[in-house]
């Protein structure tokens, strides 16, 4: 690992100025299970500085207030994985959280460590581009509040400035008519990456007609997005095995539309259908959440 | 790169070293402490055998920058027995056979005295979850496993046993 110089610090104040003072030579390190592979890795040039926020304890934990869940950026895996609120409130995110690497890597490994690292495998962004989340970014110059929809440019690639720190993710919790899914397919169940992923939100009425979806695939595209011509597919329909066949099927086209025709794409398009169907039988079963 | 003084409590020692900014937990660990049961196998955070509790939790230390653990708890397999005398976990481990190469045993109890200090009674389910972090290239998973159900046991009949 190259020589850099270390700034720990204790506040979120403290780590803004250490940043701005030093815009462009700096990383932040939060839980590290991301950036300490990158500075492992052979040939990876010094990061300058390394500002520490990972004792900055008003950044963790989960909470539910004023009818919005609001989760500090240092929040472990570990801990989403386990929260009652997240169960409750967005079970998706608290199953997405629990299928990140191993219990070593969610015991360190911080919410806003794996939005902010941008991998198109992050396991916890599909399902907070499902909830609309909105990411509270401080730098120097006080907050800025964005909504994770547009806030990817392309892999590893998040459109947060040189001195800003991710402080605050925070949504709305999921309608109680609405259930969620995550399904996850990796090379094996511990540890692994997720290969195709997605997250899924169904609602529906008290005759079991959907009101509301929403599907975001996760690995598949650049960005993270739903798909809204197959949430449009699902809305005013009953659950039906060939109508989620068929949501599934149309999931595939926009990722193929999106990507193009590449050399993963014959073992994708069938796949994410499947993934895509599965979500959907998980939100309208008993198994959702 | 200026050097630093690190505080921090291993095996319940208070602790203060000079150490670089750029050494791991593990770095730390193995080179100025000398505790060299915990093993240096993938340095990605793959293949568990760096695992210690930092502040009673299982983490893998070779993804640690030694100064975030200022002022924190460190755990390491030499911390678990009192001299001679092995935890109710190392001797179900040798008594059942959990133990091939040795290499992948320190992270294997560490991360099994973490689930046991946590879930006294786990599910074989929850056993596995707590060492799918940890891998043995020897297979040896079923005594493991066993030896960590096992040991829960004798650790459940020592409360009992043991007069309050």
């Amino acid at each position: 690992m190259k020589p850099f110089e270390y700034i720990g610090t204790d506040s979120v104040e403290a780590a803004c100025a250490a940043l701005d003072a030093r815009a462009g030579t700096a990383r932040i390190l939060a839980g590290g299970t991301d950036l300490l592979l990158e500075l492992h890795r052979s040939g990876t040039p010094s990061p300058g500085t390394i500002v520490d926020i990972g004792r900055i304890a008003s950044l963790r934990g989960i909470s539910l207030r004023e009818g919005e869940v609001r989760i500090g950026s240092l929040t472990t895996h570990t801990e989403l994985a386990r929260s009652a609120v997240l169960r409750s409130q967005a079970g998706f995110l608290a199953i997405a959280a629990g299928a990140i690497g191993s219990p070593q890597i969610r015991n360190r490994g911080t919410i806003g460590g794996n939005i902010m690292n941008a991998a198109t495998c992050a396991d916890t962004v599909p399902p907070l581009v499902a909830l609309g989340a909105r990411l509270t970014l401080r730098s120097v110059q006080g907050d800025r509040v964005v909504d994770i929809g547009g806030f990817f440019e392309k892999p590893y690639k998040a459109l947060a400035r040189e001195n800003e720190v991710l402080t605050v993710i925070n949504f709305p919790p999921v309608a109680t008519n609405s259930r969620t899914a995550f399904v996850k397919l990796g090379r094996r169940n511990a540890l692994s990456i997720a290969r195709l992923s997605v997250a899924a939100l169904v609602a529906r009425d008290a005759r079991g007609v959907i009101t509301d979806a929403r599907i975001v695939p996760g690995a598949a595209l650049p960005v993270w997005m739903r798909i809204p011509e197959a949430e449009a597919m699902l809305i005013g329909e009953k659950p039906t095995a060939s109508l989620f066949v068929a949501a599934g099927r149309k999931v595939s086209e926009a990722m193929v539309g999106i990507t193009g025709r590449r050399w993963s794409t014959e073992y994708k398009e069938p796949v994410l259908a499947v993934l895509v169907r599965r979500a959907l039988e998980i939100c309208c079963s008993n198994g959702g959440m | 790169m200026k050097s630093m003084t690190l505080h921090t409590t291993v095996n319940g020692r208070a602790c203060e070293v000079e150490i670089f900014p750029n050494q791991t937990l593990l770095n730390v660990l193995r080179d100025t402490f000398g505790l060299t049961g915990t093993k240096c196998g993938c340095e990605i955070g793959e293949c568990g055998a760096c695992t210690v509790l930092l502040d009673g939790i299982a983490i893998n230390s070779c993804l640690v920058l030694a100064p975030q653990v200022e002022g924190r708890q460190i755990t390491t397999v030499e911390g678990l027995a009192e001299g001679e005398t092995l935890t109710q976990l190392q001797e179900a481990f040798l008594d059942l056979d959990a133990v091939h190469c040795g290499f992948c045993t320190p992270g294997m109890l560490m991360s099994a005295k973490d689930l046991l200090d946590h879930t006294p009674s786990p599910t074989p389910e929850e056993i596995r979850s707590a060492i799918s972090g940890n891998l043995c290239r020897c297979t040896g998973y079923l005594q493991i496993i066993e030896a960590i159900e096992n040991a829960a046991k004798r650790i459940q009949q020592g409360r009992e046993t043991t007069p309050h």
